[in-house]
């Protein structure tokens, strides 16, 4: 598992070298390690990058063969939810965020999204808000997903008597992996998406078919493995360090 | 004379020695310095690299060549790679962004059967750099007065599209306003005029500029060159903002901008500065429709003009393409050649 998981990232990185121009710039130029692409520069950070040093570059994260560059934010929010929640077809996902402009795009067929601005739930997503309210009449199972403060707006705003029926999952930068959370979570970047989720275990899971984690001496950094264009390699967010969970066998970030 | 001849990679070899003295002898513009070909080698597709033969330890000549590929979206792989030998590759003597000069260089002192010699040296080495996946070397941009030091048998020559020249035959700008249609000089004032007088543009110039983001730059420049479509056989790659990074802060490197009010960067163009041919370099601009201005190319012309004759340099020259509008600037046409030398013929006299 550790070894095809480190092969993925590989080769990531191999083609981001060749075809991306910010890499290509950044690795030529100064380096990497863990696999050095030229011999002998091993650059600043292991040749991982700052999400800050990405704003305005993102025309150059995208490969010389061309594709798109926009950010999703919930990129990757399908699988997790799949993963840690069993999330099924019949079930709404609400994504309650102020600055969401899109609902998600990769949750698993027949499951339902909906996005909603907790500033707006009296105003233009008041209809929204009563989509979600006829969902939790019918039984049918409700997933809300965002920050605490979004969620307790979400939660204020639904009938007493059904509000308790939400199935809560707030979002935790990867800042902020050590303050505490109920049953479900998850890990989300504002450039990367979502990296991950709180398995069972109680240990924050990495999402490792489609992220990979590497510790560098600035910290952890993230990479998209499956994302072909915006390229995302490397990007330092939060800290903590990676690790492997000793009852799941699989990737996680201890904070 | 005993010539020997030596490809020097950017990205991996060190400067040659006595490079500076022959780019200073030669008057090389600032593309040749080995810093920015370091630069744009490694950010190419089919990286540049630096052929030079020697008399003795004295330099004799010197060439651009771009080992080229069948075109990949892919950056040509690190210099250490030896694997790649077999495959096919071709050399094009050509240089980057300064499609109107010719790539070979040759030392003033050398002259008729010193050059031919010189050539072929540099063609041995090429095809040994390159291996035997070499299928043959394309020298792009030739002047006519070079080609037959390139020529010979199974070698083919032809001629390219020109490239544009303007003679400083004036004492001030409005000796060249007055050569031109009355037509044009009018529209010339008047938009000069008229962007003058515009309070939501920002023109500004300068040599070795450094307030401006290099990749707003490159990413307008890359985005002209896609809107016009490039050619098939362009071995170019996207100009990097790497390079511009560093090429731009050169003192013999003019930027000009426009931005209108809200900072967006509207167009741009680089005048390269040369003691005798100055260099109407990049020329690029947002179209109309994406909140473009019309009729600032002639304003940029008129300002590099303006240089042409107040520093008292020979001549501009502004590339290929466009040639009637150049024309209606006074441009002149520089024929300019290829020579093809297929595989069989590379080295040989």
């Amino acid at each position: 598992m550790a070894m095809r998981w480190r092969r993925g990232y590989l080769r990531v990185v191999r083609s981001s070298f060749a075809t991306v121009p910010f890499y290509r710039e950044l690795w030529a130029l100064s380096g990497r390690t863990e696999p050095e692409v030229v011999p002998g520069r091993t650059g600043v950070d292991g040749g991982a990058v700052r999400a800050a040093a990405l704003a305005g570059r993102v025309g150059d994260l995208v490969p010389l063969a061309g594709g798109p560059t926009e950010i999703d934010p919930l990129r990757g929010l399908g699988p997790v939810l799949a993963e840690h929640l069993a999330v099924t077809a019949g079930t709404l996902v609400a994504v309650v965020d102020p600055g969401t402009p899109r609902p998600p795009v990769d949750l698993p067929a027949g499951v339902r999204s909906c996005v909603l601005d907790p500033s707006g739930l009296a105003g233009p997503y008041a209809g929204v808000l009563d989509d979600v309210t006829d969902h939790l009449r019918r039984g049918a199972r409700v997933v809300a997903v965002g920050g605490d403060k979004d969620l307790d707006q979400l939660a204020a705003a639904l009938p007493e008597t059904l509000a308790h029926l939400v199935t809560r999952v707030p979002v935790r930068d990867p800042d902020d992996l050590a303050a505490p959370v109920g049953p479900h979570a998850l890990i989300a970047h504002p450039l990367l998406g979502v990296l991950g989720g709180l398995g069972g275990c109680g240990r924050w899971h990495i999402d490792h078919p489609r992220v990979y984690l590497r510790a560098t001496p600035a910290g952890p950094a993230y990479t998209l493995l499956r994302q072909r264009s915006p390229r995302l390699v490397d990007v330092l967010a939060g800290h903590g360090r990676p690790g492997w969970c000793p009852r799941h066998g699989t990737p996680v970030v201890e904070p | 004379m005993t010539l020997t001849a030596a490809i020097h990679d950017p990205r991996a070899d060190p400067e040659p020695d006595g490079w500076a003295d022959f780019t200073a002898r030669c008057k090389l513009h600032a593309v040749w310095d080995y810093g920015l070909m370091r630069l744009e080698a490694w950010m190419s597709r089919n990286p540049a690299v630096l052929g030079v033969v020697r008399d003795g330890d004295r330099i004799a000549a010197a060439a651009t060549v771009l080992i080229c590929r069948p075109r990949r979206a892919r950056y040509a792989d690190a210099p250490t790679r030896r694997k790649a030998r077999l495959r096919p590759r071709w050399a094009e003597v050509y240089t980057p962004w300064l499609s109107g000069y010719p790539a070979v260089v040759f030392d003033p002192d050398l002259t008729g059967e010193g050059r031919r010699a010189a050539v072929r040296e540099f063609e041995r080495a090429v095809l040994r750099h390159v291996g035997p996946g070499l299928l043959g070397i394309a020298y792009r941009a030739v002047y006519r007065d070079m080609v037959s030091s390139m020529t010979g048998p199974l070698r083919r020559t032809w001629r390219n599209d020109p490239t544009s020249v303007l003679p400083n035959e004036w004492p001030n700008e409005d000796g060249w306003l007055a050569g031109l249609s009355k037509e044009r000089r009018t529209s010339i004032r008047r938009y000069a005029r008229k962007i003058d007088r515009d309070p939501t543009l920002e023109v500004r110039e300068g040599w070795g500029r450094t307030d401006t983001d290099p990749y707003e730059v490159a990413a307008l420049i890359n985005s002209h060159r896609a809107r016009l479509g490039r050619p098939r056989t362009d071995p170019r790659t996207e100009v990097a903002g790497v390079f511009l990074a560093e090429f731009l802060r050169r003192p013999d490197v003019r930027l000009l901008t426009y931005r209108d009010a809200d900072g967006t960067l509207l167009a741009v163009n680089t005048l390269l500065d040369h003691p005798t041919s100055t260099v109407l370099q990049h020329w690029a601009a947002r179209p109309p429709a994406e909140g473009g201005r019309h009729n600032l190319y002639f304003d940029c012309y008129l300002r590099c003009v303006r240089h042409l004759v107040s520093a008292g340099r020979a001549e501009l020259t502004s590339g290929r393409g466009l040639m009637d509008v150049k024309a209606s600037l006074g441009f002149r046409a520089r024929e300019l050649h290829t020579v093809a030398v297929p595989r069989p013929s590379v080295g040989r006299r």
